[in-house]
């Protein structure tokens, strides 16, 4: 499964490296929604979200020559650029991003609400699969790769000492890798 | 700092999330072209994280993607790709596979040019026993009806005996019934006929020979019970050997002869 996945990566990437212009309709309709899903927990704006989506992908396209997959997975970097593209839209239009996604003092209730009104895009049952991680594993995960969310930040959202973030990080990130078996 | 303690430091998270600085990012990059299996290491914190982004992945605008092709001039062809080419192992199955089929086929056709042949076969087998099958029903039906006339309680039957120009034990037998005049003949005690001469039944009615109709034969042999031309009365029946097709008036001496 991981050698058709690779290969299929590989070979999407090749395709957008001579810009291949199918390839790159094949992958909007595969990624779009999961980085909507991420531009979404940071903003509530949907025009604005939507207008966050296509700049990004705008990025995508047009820097696709600057991808190194020596240097990581094709998502990954895709994730960055959604990620980075939103705090700079949401920084320049003077929204702390944390500000941002909590409004009220409980981010994680902020994040949670958000998603829940939002039509979800889970053909392969991942959320369910997920249900097992503590909540304080959840709430790490989802405010450093879905927020974007500095170890300072993260710390100081979910009280705890900056030197532990990595070492809880790192375990949240282990129990998500259990179940999902990778 | 050596490969395990890197690993377990978390360094290889917040690489992924991107959250380590320059330096770090070199060190992560570099570790990762050295050993395969911090490479290996990193690809799964990425998997997990991928699928885990893909299960909270929401329904998008429909528009945007159209917008977003037309803003960079680009024409959407999805359907031509469904790329996912798949990987370079399975392909070794697929030939194997599409080789397997290749003879499956083959096979298959053979085995279909042999069933359809027996099939055919079968098939005419079928035709021609539905043909007899039609043909006995039919006799059977001519059975039956021979011996309800035989038995039905109008049926009278009539012994036709041989004249001088008939062998002594040729004979015949008329059943008469009296309802409704129908006549059937039986005439399987009778020689063939000559070549191109048949036998004529006549009624004798009001002292006058009456053409009853021609003994028919069916592959050389004659009817069972044979149904002639119908009578409301008559004296007598007589048979006489004609001209194949018979005459309007004979002028023979009969054959066989019955009085009521």
């Amino acid at each position: 499964m991981q050698l058709t996945k690779k290969y299929s990566e590989e070979e999407l990437i090749k395709r957008l490296q001579n810009e291949d212009q199918s390839a790159f309709s094949y992958l909007y309709d595969n990624y779009a929604a999961a980085l909507t899903g991420v531009i979404n927990r940071m903003v509530d704006d949907e025009q604005l979200a939507e207008d966050i989506l296509q700049e990004t992908f705008v990025k995508i396209w047009s820097n696709f020559r600057q991808y190194d997959s020596s240097k990581g997975r094709l998502f990954t970097w895709m994730l960055n650029i959604t990620r980075n593209h939103t705090i700079d839209v949401l920084r320049s239009k003077g929204y702390k991003k944390q500000l941002k996604i909590s409004d009220d003092e409980n981010v994680v209730s902020n994040l949670r609400d958000k998603s829940s009104y939002i039509e979800r895009f889970d053909s392969i049952g991942i959320r369910k699969k997920v249900q097992a991680l503590k909540p304080d594993q959840k709430i790490i995960i989802d405010l450093a790769y879905f927020g974007g969310y500095t170890q300072e930040e993260i710390s100081k959202e979910m009280k705890i000492p900056l030197g532990t973030v990595k070492t809880r990080m790192r375990s949240a990130i282990l129990e998500l890798r259990k179940l999902l078996l990778f | 700092m050596n490969k395990e303690t890197i690993i377990s430091s978390g360094l290889l998270e917040l690489y992924v999330l991107g959250e380590t600085n320059s330096e770090e990012t070199e060190l992560v990059i570099m570790l990762c072209n050295k050993y395969s299996d911090v490479k290996l290491e990193l690809e799964n914190i990425e998997l997990a994280l991928e699928q885990y982004a893909m299960g909270h992945g929401v329904v998008y605008p429909k528009g945007t993607k159209a917008n977003l092709f037309t803003k960079l001039n680009l024409t959407d062809d999805t359907d031509k790709i469904a790329i996912q080419s798949a990987p370079i192992a399975p392909m070794r199955n697929y030939r194997n596979l599409a080789a397997a089929c290749a003879i499956l086929l083959l096979a298959s056709t053979v085995m279909n040019v042999l069933f359809f042949s027996q099939a055919k076969k079968a098939d005419d087998k079928i035709a021609t026993l539905a043909q007899k099958m039609t043909v006995i029903e039919k006799e059977e039906a001519e059975e039956k009806e021979s011996l309800n006339v035989v038995r039905s309680k109008y049926s009278l039957p009539l012994k036709m005996n041989a004249c001088d120009i008939a062998p002594k034990d040729a004979d015949a037998k008329i059943y008469w019934l009296t309802n409704t005049g129908e006549i059937f003949i039986d005439a399987a005690n009778l020689p063939n006929p000559p070549n191109g001469m048949q036998y004529q039944l006549w009624a004798i009615v009001n002292g006058k020979a009456v053409d009853a109709g021609l003994v028919m034969y069916k592959n050389g042999k004659s009817l069972r019970l044979q149904q002639m031309k119908t009578f409301g009365k008559a004296e007598a029946f007589a048979l006489t050997l004609e001209v194949e097709g018979g005459v309007a008036a004979s002028k023979e001496k009969p054959y066989l002869i019955t009085r009521l």
